[in-house]
């Protein structure tokens, strides 16, 4: 199975170009989206879940028109999106029996197994029975999680999944995604950087609509190794250093920076290389349009 | 604190659109109103007159209600809503200044708004007249304060009630949701308050009560002349003073209680929602395992089990919802009550039938659905969007139709069930109160047939709104804006072609005798035309329903087009089809096979015939001697068919030439004069209205010019031979034409009748100044006008006649007209009647079929006579037979030995339809409204027995009207109406005693007192009168009032010698007020002359007044009383405008002891004095000496003047 997206862009209404032109094939697999606040990352996944038109361009899930076989696509769909509701006064089995039905599960009893199995995989069986309205942010993503993955979706789409997690529920997520991963394809975006190099075999790192970089995580790790040096200097010095260096980020720590940076070769002067890292490859990208440093 | 949080809250809402929008929108309904003169004055009133601009401030500040709720409502609550409580709570700030400052920062704009209306108004008088659409006599020049006295008098407290409500609920509750029900309550307190209204006792508990003063100001300004409403701004009565305390009062504590009991930090804390305890076993129980492979079904059966669990989903979630169950027991409430009072007639209630139970239901419950379909429909259509759970639901594989169609499908069955209650409900109440003929056929009819496809009808407009519009406060206001502006166009633009109305159909109504009977085809085609209208719209809103994440436009569009393929291009042909196809028939009937006119083309039209045929009213005609009918009526074809010979004389004294002809536009008729065919001309044609596209030429008048082939002279007679048809094609827009009917026909024309009829001309004189025709002043020549004096009132085109008739009718009805029936024959399965007149009656009869039970009595009079006293009635109603009997027994042999002998062998009563609620008196035959008396439900002994009262009234009128026929001059309609009324409240008072007319003389009076100050032209002397209010309520209290000086056999024998004089006359003069007038004063002697004067040739009011009575006992049971009360008479003119009048005049001054119960259970006034005064103007102070315990005292009790305030006639006496 292969998603193939050609040349898609959207522009909203009130003017913003939230995708211009993204060109991505996607394998079976974990695949990570990495990109800043507002890059298009949710328009994407948006689009490719059926839920928002594109002006142009096309995604094809195999043979099937992604923008136009909705239907279709939706039956071998599960999403999970950055943000949603619940109805408050309703227990998390009942609405995944609901969302079950939905998803064409006819038999009652094979529902109740299949919501039963994947409460328990979200670490909510115990709280089966609670009204969604009293969980707590943790407890709400982990309930979202699992009414994504009812009905063996072949295409899973989860937009920032992790948001709100604690790493032990974090961790059981992506054993969970892994194991149901296989044989699908499987969208994951995320701001932490170094999940997707433990998880994915292939990312995307999306800026202001654009598609800046598609490899797989520890190729484009491996281009970087050698070119990454730290420091750390005043603060105040940090603008001389910019104009000097490609700086492509900064930590404040202990009331003096420490910075990155990449060069071809060892600047000397204080500067220690370091092994690259994947968050590198990701400021390194999106460096290149727009301001990373922030102070 | 207060200072920034209230500043702050001033640029909020200064900044927010909505803040404008409301002003500007109660600028509007100002502005509108008064410069396009639509408002509820009268046309002597100004549009802007001090009285108009407060009724509109004052309603419009209680419609302001809505405003507050959302203006008030959300400062508190967008801190909620928008999470910022969750940082605010760090700030600084005190509770006093949060909760003052939001407040008032709020408050503020409210008021703003308020004067909106008032801008809008003087805006709109200055406009309006300059730009043509007002005349310009009916704005007045008015200062500000004119404008502003109502705002700062009642509408500041009527804002500031509401906005302490609003923003008390939401700083108690943190639910902005709970704004809704209390809207609800708040219109729920409303409509008691007018429900009590209606009820002449409860008056000044309602005055106090209504939380807006509405009633308050309404009932306080009821009696207000023209020149009163046009001068006076509202003065603050010690009643309306005490409305706006307490209110005001409630309204400070509901503020102080909230802000006692707001607590900040709370309100701010997020909510803790309520853990469910759970069973320990089942959490215990060990999770299964996951299974890989499961099944998916996306079949069809599995898409109809999705779809229908989908539709209880939304089923349960709207009727669960907890404002929901609030607003529908408001309806329900209203529904049970409104059943069980219904309407009354003097406080008697009717029994509840269905029928009539179907009417009620649309009283108040209607208004509850209303709100619920509205505010539901929108609720489900954004269900998922409120929550955000849509980016969830819109992502699985269930297609966009089954969606759709499962919450329409939802709010379907709501409407199913909103249309079930009145069933429910209606059985109940019948049951209660004994009533078992529950007559399931006319429920299931009206609710499933005829009021569920309205529920349907609106909850797809709603639908189609809010799927489209995607918002839903947005929809909320389209589908409002929608609604309100059909209402106000129906309303305040006089339009009523139904077929531009969407969801309105003709008026309908059932009746126990004809059932739904032609009222029921029009219902079901205007019904489809609206339900494929409405499935059209929705069907085309499905193209723009939205998944997922909102679109621009252009997008949706091109969704949309995407769309529209397939079965929903299939639809939309279909539906689109039927709504013309079925339009084009309603209007085939409505505008082609009928004529419909507007009201103003109707007022052009009446214009046009008095410019036209003005010129033949003082023409000859020749009087109709002799009438034989043969007239054939078929019910189930709605169609009469009359040959009629008519022998006519030349009583005129003048050469005839030619025959002037008028008939009513449904009748076809052609005649023979003397056997011969003449031909005619038609003077008036019409043009068609701006609604019949498809008829050329003019609609020709019935009015019809027949030269006469020999002059007819002075003395001659001739005979005209007519053959007429009434029939009743397709159906109409107003839905009404009811007199032809399947069982209970009930007709009085068909004939021709001669010449220009002045009563048929244009009354206003507004309209016929817009229509170019002069002021009419009078519609009646003076009182010894010659020509006058020779034609009869009710109908010139003859003097008394003799008549005979045969009528035939389907073998299972009865047929009936004036006259003694001869014999009954079938004849090729026809029944044929034969009716004949033997002594002479006035031109004035009826023709009447239904399937009838007959109950036959007779009653000896006196002097010997024998009458026989038919009764025909509906099977399903002989629950009241004795009283009528009783009535005319009673009457029979009373009148006849108080005025002079009756003139029939028999006196007949029949039952017809209640698409009509009068009953008439004819010539021995008084046909009575099914849904007057037949039904009431007299049960407890107090009850007015207003059947016998209104059955005398008619069979009175055997005498006055057809013994003395009243003559073609002003005010000489009281012989018929103000005698029989009088005669009647007499037989009525000789049957249930004297002590039990007070409260019909109060009623009486009420109603003389609200029909003078709606007046429109001006006020005539009772001698002049020309309106009912004067020649009914006047009438009685006048004529009641004068026995009560003069006693009653002097009374009646002023009568009884007036009646001598005139009865029965064949040939002129016949009587007129005048001729009344001087019997009685031959009668009365010269000390109650004054009273005669006052009361029939000037408008004279009472301001009589207890102020105070106290008492202290005096001797073995006794007690001296003193009394301290004012006089005050006043002599009005014909517009209102009063002065005081110097007077001497007997009045009663009483004293009561407690009320008892005699020995049929009725309640028992017992004075303990009562006695004549000559009292002069002004106060005064007398102690009486009375024996038992003296509980009120009073001056007029009775109520037998005319009192612009009778209830402060009476008080308390006070024990010293």
């Amino acid at each position: 199975m292969q998603l193939s997206i050609t040349n898609l862009t959207k522009t909203y209404p009130n003017g913003v170009q939230a995708l211009k032109g993204i060109d991505l094939t996607i394998q079976q697999g974990m695949f990570g989206l990495l990109g800043p606040n507002g890059a298009g990352k949710s328009s994407l996944m948006r689009t490719i879940a059926t839920l928002q038109e594109a002006d142009g361009g096309s995604i094809f899930l195999d043979e099937m028109d992604v923008l136009k076989e909705k239907e279709a696509v939706r039956k071998i769909l599960g999403y999970l999106p950055q943000e949603f509701g619940v109805y408050p006064k309703i227990s998390p089995e009942m609405m995944l029996d609901h969302i079950a039905q939905l998803k064409g599960i006819d038999n009652s009893k094979e529902r109740k197994q299949v919501v039963g199995a994947l409460l328990d995989r979200v670490n909510l069986y115990a709280d089966r029975k609670k009204n969604l309205g009293s969980f707590s942010g943790g407890m709400k993503q982990r309930f979202g999680i699992a009414q994504a993955l009812i009905g063996n979706p072949k295409l899973i789409i989860v937009d920032e999944p992790t948001a709100g997690l604690d790493p032990a529920e974090r961790n059981r997520f992506y054993n969970l995604l892994s194991e149901l991963g296989e044989n699908t394809i499987v969208i994951l975006s995320t701001h932490i950087v170094e999940d997707v190099r433990t998880l994915c075999s292939d990312f995307a790192i999306i800026c202001q609509g654009e598609v800046l970089r598609h490899d797989d995580p520890d190729e484009a790790v491996k281009e970087l190794e050698g070119n990454i040096f730290t420091r750390s200097i005043n603060k105040i010095a940090i603008e001389e250093y910019r104009d000097q260096y490609r700086v492509i980020s900064v930590q404040m720590k202990g009331g003096n920076l420490t910075i990155r940076i990449h060069a071809e070769s060892d600047p000397g002067i204080g500067f220690v290389p370091v092994p690259a890292e994947l968050e590198d490859v990701y400021f390194y990208q999106i460096s290149s349009r727009m301001n990373v440093i922030t102070l | 604190m207060f200072w920034q949080i209230f500043l702050f809250e001033l640029k909020y809402r200064i900044k927010r659109p909505a803040t404008w929008i409301y002003f500007f929108a109660f600028f509007l309904l100002g502005f509108l109103s008064t410069g396009t003169g639509s408002t509820p004055a009268t046309e002597k009133v100004m549009h802007n007159a001090p009285w108009v601009m407060a009724n509109g401030i004052i309603i419009f500040s209680m419609v302001g209600m809505l405003i507050c709720s959302a203006i008030m409502g959300v400062p508190l609550y967008r801190d909620i809503e928008h999470q910022t409580r969750n940082y605010l709570f760090a700030y600084p700030i005190t509770k006093f200044g949060y909760f003052w400052g939001r407040f008032f920062g709020s408050f503020i704009f409210v008021l703003l708004i308020g004067t909106g209306f008032s801008w809008g108004s003087i805006a709109g008088a200055a406009v309006g007249p300059a730009l043509g659409w007002v005349v310009p006599e009916r704005i007045g020049n008015y200062g500000l304060w004119n404008y502003f006295q109502p705002y700062f008098a009642f509408a500041i407290g009527n804002l500031l009630l509401s906005s302490t409500i609003f923003f008390a609920l939401v700083s108690l509750t943190r639910n902005v949701k709970v704004i809704y029900s209390a809207s609800i309550l708040l219109l729920i307190g409303y409509f008691l308050s007018s429900f009590l209204v209606s009820d002449l006792e409860k008056r000044e508990l309602v005055k106090l009560l209504d939380p807006f003063a509405v009633n308050t100001f309404l009932l306080e300004t009821r009696f207000y002349t023209p020149f009163e409403k046009n001068t006076l701004l509202i003065p603050l009565t010690k009643v309306i003073v005490l409305n706006r305390a307490i209110w005001l009062g409630i309204a400070i504590l509901i503020i102080s209680y909230a802000y006692w009991r707001f607590n900040f930090q709370k309100f701010l804390q997020p909510e803790q929602v309520k853990i469910r305890k759970n069973k320990k076993e089942k959490t215990a129980e060990p999770a299964p395992i996951l299974i890989r492979n499961v099944h998916q079904n996306f079949g069809g059966r599995q898409t109809r089990a999705i779809w229908w669990n989908l539709v209880k989903i939304e089923f349960l979630n709207i009727i669960k919802d907890n404002y929901f169950k609030a607003i529908l027991g408001g309806g329900v409430l209203f529904l049970l009550i409104d059943f069980w009072i219904g309407n009354t007639y003097y406080s008697v209630a009717d029994k509840p039938l269905t029928v009539f139970l179907m009417d009620y239901k649309n009283y108040n419950y209607s208004v509850f659905i209303f709100i619920i379909l509205l505010f539901y429909t929108g609720e489900a259509v954004h269900r998922e969007r409120n929550t955000r759970y849509n980016i969830l639901n819109d992502a699985m594989p269930v297609s966009n139709t089954v969606f759709f169609l499962s919450k329409l499908s939802a709010l379907f069955g709501i409407a199913f069930l909103l249309s079930n209650i009145p069933i429910v409900a209606g059985v109940i109440v019948q049951t209660l109160k004994g009533y078992t003929q529950y007559n399931f056929g006319v429920y299931f009819t009206e609710m499933y047939l005829l009021s569920l496809p309205g529920y349907l009808q609106m909850v797809l407009l709603c639908f189609a709104v809010h799927s489209i519009m995607n918002n839903k406060f947005g929809g909320h206001g389209v589908a409002m804006l929608i609604w309100i502006s059909m209402f106000l166009m129906r309303a305040y633009a006089m339009m009523d072609y139904n077929l531009l109305f969407y969801f309105y159909t003709p008026r309908y109504m059932w009746s126990d005798m004809n059932g739904i009977g032609h009222f029921l085809a029009p219902q079901n085609w205007f019904n489809f035309y609206w339900l494929m209208l409405g499935a059209l719209l929705v069907t085309l809103a499905f193209l723009f329903y939205q998944r997922g994440v909102t679109g621009g436009f252009k997008e949706r569009w091109r969704v949309a087009m995407q769309r529209f393929n397939g079965w929903p291009r299939a639809l939309v042909t279909l539906f689109f089809i039927a709504w013309l196809g079925s339009g084009a028939f309603i209007y085939y009937n409505v505008s082609y096979l009928n004529n419909y006119y507007t009201a103003a083309e109707t007022r052009s039209r009446t214009a046009m015939y008095e410019k036209t045929l003005k010129k033949y009213e003082d023409l000859p005609q020749p009087k109709v001697t002799t009438v034989l009918v043969k007239a054939d009526i078929f019910p189930d074809e709605r169609r009469v068919q009359i040959y009629a010979k008519i022998f006519m004389k030349n009583k005129s004294g003048e050469p005839i030439n030619a025959l002037h002809l008028l008939a009513e536009q449904n009748i076809a008729y052609s005649i023979l004069y003397n056997g011969k065919a003449l031909g005619y001309t038609s003077p008036l044609a019409y043009p068609y209205s701006a609604f019949t596209l498809f008829k050329k030429g003019k609609d020709t008048m019935n009015y019809r010019i027949y030269n006469l082939p020999v002059t007819l002279q002075p003395g001659d007679t001739a005979l005209m031979e007519v053959s007429s048809t009434i029939s009743n094609h397709g159906f109409v827009n107003s839905g009404l034409s009811r007199e032809i009917v399947k069982n209970g026909t009930f007709y009085s024309g068909g004939l021709p009748s001669f010449g220009y009829n002045q009563q048929m001309e244009l009354e206003s004189d507004e309209y016929r100044k817009k229509n170019g025709l002069p002021v009419k002043e009078y519609e009646l020549p003076q009182h010894n006008d010659p020509k006058g004096i020779r034609n009869m009132l009710f109908n010139d085109d003859a003097d008394l006649i003799h008549f005979e008739a045969v009528v035939s009718t389907t073998p299972d009805q009865i047929a009936i007209a004036p006259g003694y029936l001869q014999k009954t024959w079938e004849e090729k399965g026809r029944k044929y009647f034969s009716y004949v007149q033997d002594s002479p009656i006035d031109y004035f009869f009826s023709m009447v079929s239904a399937k009838y039970e007959v109950l036959k009595d007779s009653v000896t009079t006196d002097d010997g006579k024998k009458v026989n006293i038919e009764i025909y009635y509906d099977q399903q109603h002989p629950f009241n037979l004795s009283r009528f009997n009783a009535a005319y027994k009673d009457g029979l042999k009373y009148f006849s030995k108080a005025y002079g002998p009756f003139q029939y062998r028999q006196m007949r009563l029949l039952e017809f339809p209640r698409y009509a609620g009068f009953a008439q008196s004819f010539p021995n035959t008084v046909p009575f409204s099914e849904s007057f008396a037949w039904v009431a439900d007299f049960k407890k002994p107090d009850d007015f027995d207003f059947l016998y009262f209104v059955t005398a009234h008619e069979l009175a009128h055997q005498w006055w009207g057809h013994q003395v026929t009243p003559n073609y001059t002003r005010g000489s309609n009281l012989i018929s109406e103000a005698l029989a009324e009088y005669t009647a409240l007499l037989l009525t008072e000789r049957k249930y005693g004297r002590d039990n007319m007070k409260r019909f003389l109060k009623g009486e009076l009420d109603q003389y007192l609200s029909g003078r100050a709606n007046e429109a032209k001006k006020e005539n002397t009772f001698i002049n009168c020309n309106r009912p209010y004067q020649w009914y309520y006047k009438g009685s209290l006048v004529m009641y009032g004068l026995r009560d000086l003069i006693g009653d056999s002097t009374l009646n024998k002023a009568l009884h010698e007036f009646r001598d004089s005139f009865a029965l006359k064949e040939n002129p003069p016949f009587a007129g007020s005048n001729d009344l007038y001087a019997f009685l004063k031959k009668h009365t002697p010269d000390s109650f002359h004054y009273y005669l004067t006052d009361t029939w040739e000037k408008i004279t009011l009472y301001e009589n007044k207890l102020i105070k009575a106290t008492a202290k006992p005096a001797g073995k049971d006794g007690y001296d009383v003193t009394l301290d009360f004012s006089t005050k008479k006043l002599y009005a003119d014909s517009t209102g405008k009063e002065t005081v009048a110097a007077m001497n005049d007997y009045i009663d001054v009483a004293i009561f002891g407690e009320e008892t119960k005699d020995k049929d259970g009725r309640k028992k006034i017992n004075p303990l004095y009562i006695q004549k005064y000559k009292l002069p103007q002004g106060e005064k102070k007398i102690t009486l000496h009375v024996k038992g315990k003296p509980v009120k005292a009073g001056i007029d009790p009775y109520n037998k003047l005319i009192d612009r305030i009778p209830d402060d006639n009476l008080g308390d006496v006070d024990m010293d």
